[in-house]
């Protein structure tokens, strides 16, 4: 029993130095950024039809509890239907297919100037040669701290 | 020397007498005290020999004669004769009393492995085949998961892997017969290829081992020890069954051990085949993506298990040698919804049988051939440990095309062709009186080639080289100081690789232009790392006290040096870095253990700092759209411990229970404040056994309840997600079954996890990124039948 004691007795000591020695840093950063284009001016809208020659701006808006860091776009073809979206929208899938000569957009910009809300408006133009048919639209955003939080959009290339 | 010599003879007229009518005699031998039956008593009859198994009983085929002459003798008894009639000779029974001098005879025979493990300074603890069958689970990790401070990172139902308070991967090591397990233990999806069927032995050390165990032991070792050698002139061997009803696994496993004189084989064969497991849930929301399940069934995560294990040995008086050849195959689905964090559709129909297994999928084949040699003169005993193991993966997927990748033709994702060649040389010297010194040699040298269209980590050779010292100084008889240097040498070498198909690049002057880019650099590396340790341990009485201070370390591994490449699955790329050094971690350990008949108690605190740890740093930068991941290094404060208590009342009740906590911080880099990923949560384990009283066929039956109290985990890194804390029942049912005196007794248990099918997660799952909850209630049946 006096060794039972002894030991409690040596356990308080110890937790109670550690508990004062840590944790005297400040608060960890453990919230997400936030993504979304269901607003007035996000796009593409699920299940939207783009068409070849044309420019579009693609937007969503982006916010996060501390600051911002990066974000990126990405637009590729679901011939194969490999996946769906995250809109809760389903979308009419034209037949599956492979790819000729299809549409890749890959870019990452940075937000800089710590802004803890931001609206991504990309430019982006359809070139005229690619294959028509389903793609997604990806975007996906990052805050300071690393975390990320991610979108996607079923959308079509048409004539 | 006369049973030698009788043993001896006996081979040689085997052939002979067995050609001849026989007589079967069979008979216990009891303690006269206590009528409990006696092993290893050796029955001598007319020339024949045997010797009794642990219910003390025996069974031998004689010469047809008039009379017999039984002889029986063991070293901590009076030996007796009897003359046997042919009317008498079945269900003899012989009381033996204990000799005086038995207790003087077990002092000199040496210290028993128990005494050897307080003595070290080191925190262990031995794990016994009765623990592996009473706590059988899915898979051996999961087996452990009960210790307190070990527990595991689950992949579905059927695999995992290890991890002691709170660091795995290649921060464990894992140890069979003497050689490290090496695999692609530095992957998040795959587990311990290693048979949880015929380990009898297990150490598992908790703190800093690199000074016995070189690179890698930086959190604890798992050391799975050969099999005791079998008794001379036995043959045993028993066959497991399995069912669960939670995955429909059907298991069965039979093992064979034999023995004549100098040479013992050993073989056992396991097979398992189970099914999507069932969480208690019929939808999974993953972000935004909901995934219907069919009939609670995670589908796609059904598996299968084919093992195949021999040993040839040979045992005399100055040297015991042992071979090992073991294969071990598997083949496991992944979740098909969601592959790592990937959402993914398909066209295969998942649903029409929970028992296939269709991409994504992996298949591993793990062969290892390993000698064991040790020699004992007067003041040495030389280990020698060689091993080959080929470490061989394959993981497929559905061709979808990523990036500039196109479509890939086939499945085969990626693919590991791992060889791993090891010599471990080690003399244990009792020169001086009230010193052990012992001093080794290490060598190992690994080839790793990759294939496959996805690249993760590149093509390397490896070779390392250590040796190490340490004295184990009896200061008094219970008091023991032990204090030990080691150091490594190690050479890695990684190989280019260059994507097989191009990319396109956006130059400057605003031209394009298609690059099949390097992933991977032609690097050649070399460390070298000093560790040690020093100990103290005293025994009082039923109370042992230890204290350690150790160094370990872990060499860089090739995907934290050299990969470039992106890990679709995890929306990732990742970024190696050939600066690394290699990890050093300091640690002090602390030990208290009370073991005494009615009650005992241990507490076991540690605290530890890491100046170097290397972790994949996820960043805020992206590299063709996915989030950049650095492998980085920083240094971590950690401490933690494991509490335990256990009771027993009544002499039938056992009351016991077990805490372990982890607190870990990184003190410096990009993630200064947050925690280690994959870091378990305050948990521990209340439980009570009952003992009843034997009835019917039912022998030493008990019914155990295991009730798992784990806290919610706010510590978190990027990307990881909080996790409530939750309370699980598990119940079982053991018993022996004595259905014959002939027969050796089956062992039964019936078992019920998850009791009330709580709907949980467990932090360090690999599946808990994707809100995959836990299994639900499973029942389980096994039996072992011994012969």
């Amino acid at each position: 029993m006096k060794l039972i004691k002894n030991t409690l007795y040596f356990l308080c000591i110890a937790l109670s130095i550690i508990s004062c020695s840590t944790d005297d840093e400040t608060e960890k950063d453990l919230e997400k950024p936030t993504i979304t284009i269901n607003y007035d001016g996000g796009f593409p809208q699920a299940c939207e039809q783009l068409k070849k020659g044309q420019t579009y701006v693609f937007k969503a808006r982006v916010t996060d509890n501390l600051a911002l860091a990066s974000y990126s776009l990405d637009l590729h073809h679901n011939f194969d239907h490999h996946t769906h979206d995250d809109q809760n929208v389903p979308c009419e899938l034209g037949p599956k297919k492979e790819a000729v000569n299809q549409f890749i957009y890959m870019e990452n910009f940075s937000i800089d100037g710590d802004l803890q809300t931001y609206e991504i408006a990309v430019q982006v133009t359809i070139p005229n040669d690619v294959d028509t048919g389903d793609y997604h639209c990806a975007y996906s955003v990052t805050d300071v701290t690393g975390w990320q939080s991610r979108t996607s959009i079923d959308i079509k290339i048409i004539e | 020397m006369r049973h030698l010599f009788l043993v001896v003879f006996s081979l040689l007229v085997y052939p002979t007498i067995y050609a001849q009518s026989t007589v079967c005699v069979t008979g216990t031998v009891v303690n006269e005290q206590n009528t409990k039956g006696i092993e290893n008593v050796t029955i001598l009859i007319n020339g024949r020999y045997t010797t009794t198994d642990i219910y003390g009983q025996f069974e031998l085929h004689v010469e047809k004669a008039k009379h017999y002459n039984l002889q029986a003798s063991h070293v901590s008894y009076i030996s007796k004769q009897r003359v046997l009639n042919n009317s008498d000779v079945t269900n003899v029974v012989i009381a033996l009393k204990e000799a005086i001098n038995s207790l003087a005879e077990v002092n000199i025979n040496g210290k028993s492995e128990q005494r050897k493990l307080k003595e070290s300074p080191l925190v262990s603890q031995s794990v016994s085949k009765t623990f592996l069958e009473t706590n059988r689970e899915n898979s051996l990790m999961q087996t452990l998961k009960k210790i307190p401070g070990v527990s595991t990172i689950n992949i579905g139902s059927g695999q995992s892997k290890p991890v002691i308070r709170g660091l795995g991967f290649n921060r464990v090591v894992v140890v069979q017969n003497g050689i490290k397990h090496e695999a692609q233990q530095w992957g998040g999806d795959h587990g311990l290829e290693i048979d949880q069927y015929g380990i009898e032995n297990i150490k598992i050390v908790k703190g800093p081992a690199s000074l016995l165990y070189g690179s890698d032991a930086i959190a604890g070792v798992v050391d799975i020890q050969p099999a005791n050698v079998p008794k001379r002139n036995s043959f045993s061997g028993e066959v497991n069954l399995l069912g669960e009803t939670n995955n429909d696994l059907f298991g069965v496993s039979a093992g064979i051990a034999s023995r004549k004189n100098h040479w013992f084989y050993r073989g056992r064969l396991t097979y398992r085949d189970y099914a999507d497991y069932k969480v208690p849930t019929d939808r999974i929301s993953y972000d935004n993506y909901i995934f219907e399940l069919y009939d609670n069934n995670l589908r796609n995560t059904a598996g299968q298990e084919a093992n195949a294990s021999f040993s040839l040995g040979y045992k005399s008086n100055g040297i015991t040698s042992e071979t090992f050849i073991s294969n071990v195959n598997g083949k496991n689905g992944f979740f098909a919804n969601a592959h790592g964090l990937e959402v993914r559709t398909s066209d295969i129909d998942y649903d029409a049988s929970s028992r296939d297994i269709d991409l994504p999928y992996h298949t591993v084949n793990h062969f290892k051939l390993t000698n064991n040699t040790s020699i004992n003169t007067q003041n040495h005993d030389v280990f020698i440990e060689l091993g080959y193991q080929n470490n061989y993966r394959e993981e497929h997927s559905e061709p979808v095309p990523h990036g500039y990748m196109p479509k890939p033709d086939n499945s085969k994702e990626r693919e590991f062709n791992k060889n791993t060649y090891a010599l471990n040389i080690k003399d244990a010297m009792s020169l001086i009186s009230n010193h052990d010194i012992v001093a080794g040699l290490n060598l190992e040298y690994q080839d790793n080639n990759i294939g496959g269209w996805g690249f993760l980590i590149p093509e390397y050779n490896r070779f390392t080289v250590g040796g190490f010292a340490y004295d184990q100084i009896a200061i008094t008889d219970n008091f023991n100081l032990q204090a030990g240097l080691r150091y490594d040498w190690g050479l890695i070498n990684t190989k280019s690789y260059y994507d097989w198909y191009p990319s396109t690049i956006n130059n400057p002057d605003g031209s394009t232009s298609y690059v099949y880019l390097q992933r991977a650099q032609d690097k050649t590396l070399n460390f070298g790392s000093f560790s040690g340790s020093v100990g103290l341990s005293y025994i009082a009485n039923n109370t042992t006290y230890k204290f350690n201070v150790g160094k370990s370390f872990r060499m860089p591994l090739a995907n934290e040096l050299a990969s470039d490449g992106v890990n679709y699955h995890m929306y990732r790329y990742e970024r190696g870095n050939l600066n690394l050094d290699p990890e050093s971690s300091y640690q002090a350990d602390f030990e208290i253990n009370h073991d005494a008949e009615k009650f005992s108690f241990g507490v076991s605190p540690f605290i530890n700092f890491f100046d170097n740890y290397i972790y994949l740093n996820p960043t805020s930068n992206y590299y063709e759209t996915l989030q950049i991941y650095e492998y980085t290094q920083a240094e971590v404060f950690r401490f933690g411990g494991e509490i335990k208590a256990s009771t027993t009342l009544f002499k039938k009740l056992n009351l016991a229970a077990s805490a372990e906590y982890v607190y870990a911080r990184q003190t410096s880099g990009p993630k200064k404040g947050f925690t280690l990923p994959f870091s378990p949560p305050l948990s521990g384990v209340v439980s009570a056994n009952y003992t009843f009283n034997s009835f019917s066929w039912f022998e030493n039956p008990e019914v155990m309840l295991d009730f798992i109290v784990t806290a919610a985990q706010n510590e978190i890194v990027p990307p990881e997600e909080i996790t409530a804390g939750y309370q699980v029942l598990n119940v079982s049912f053991l018993s022996k079954l004595k259905l014959s005196n002939r027969l050796k007794p089956l062992a039964l248990r019936i078992k019920l996890n998850n009791v009330f099918n709580t709907k949980y997660y467990n932090h360090t799952s690999f599946y808990r990124l994707i809100d995959v909850p836990e299994p639900g209630r499973n029942l389980s049946l096994s039996l072992t039948i011994p012969f």
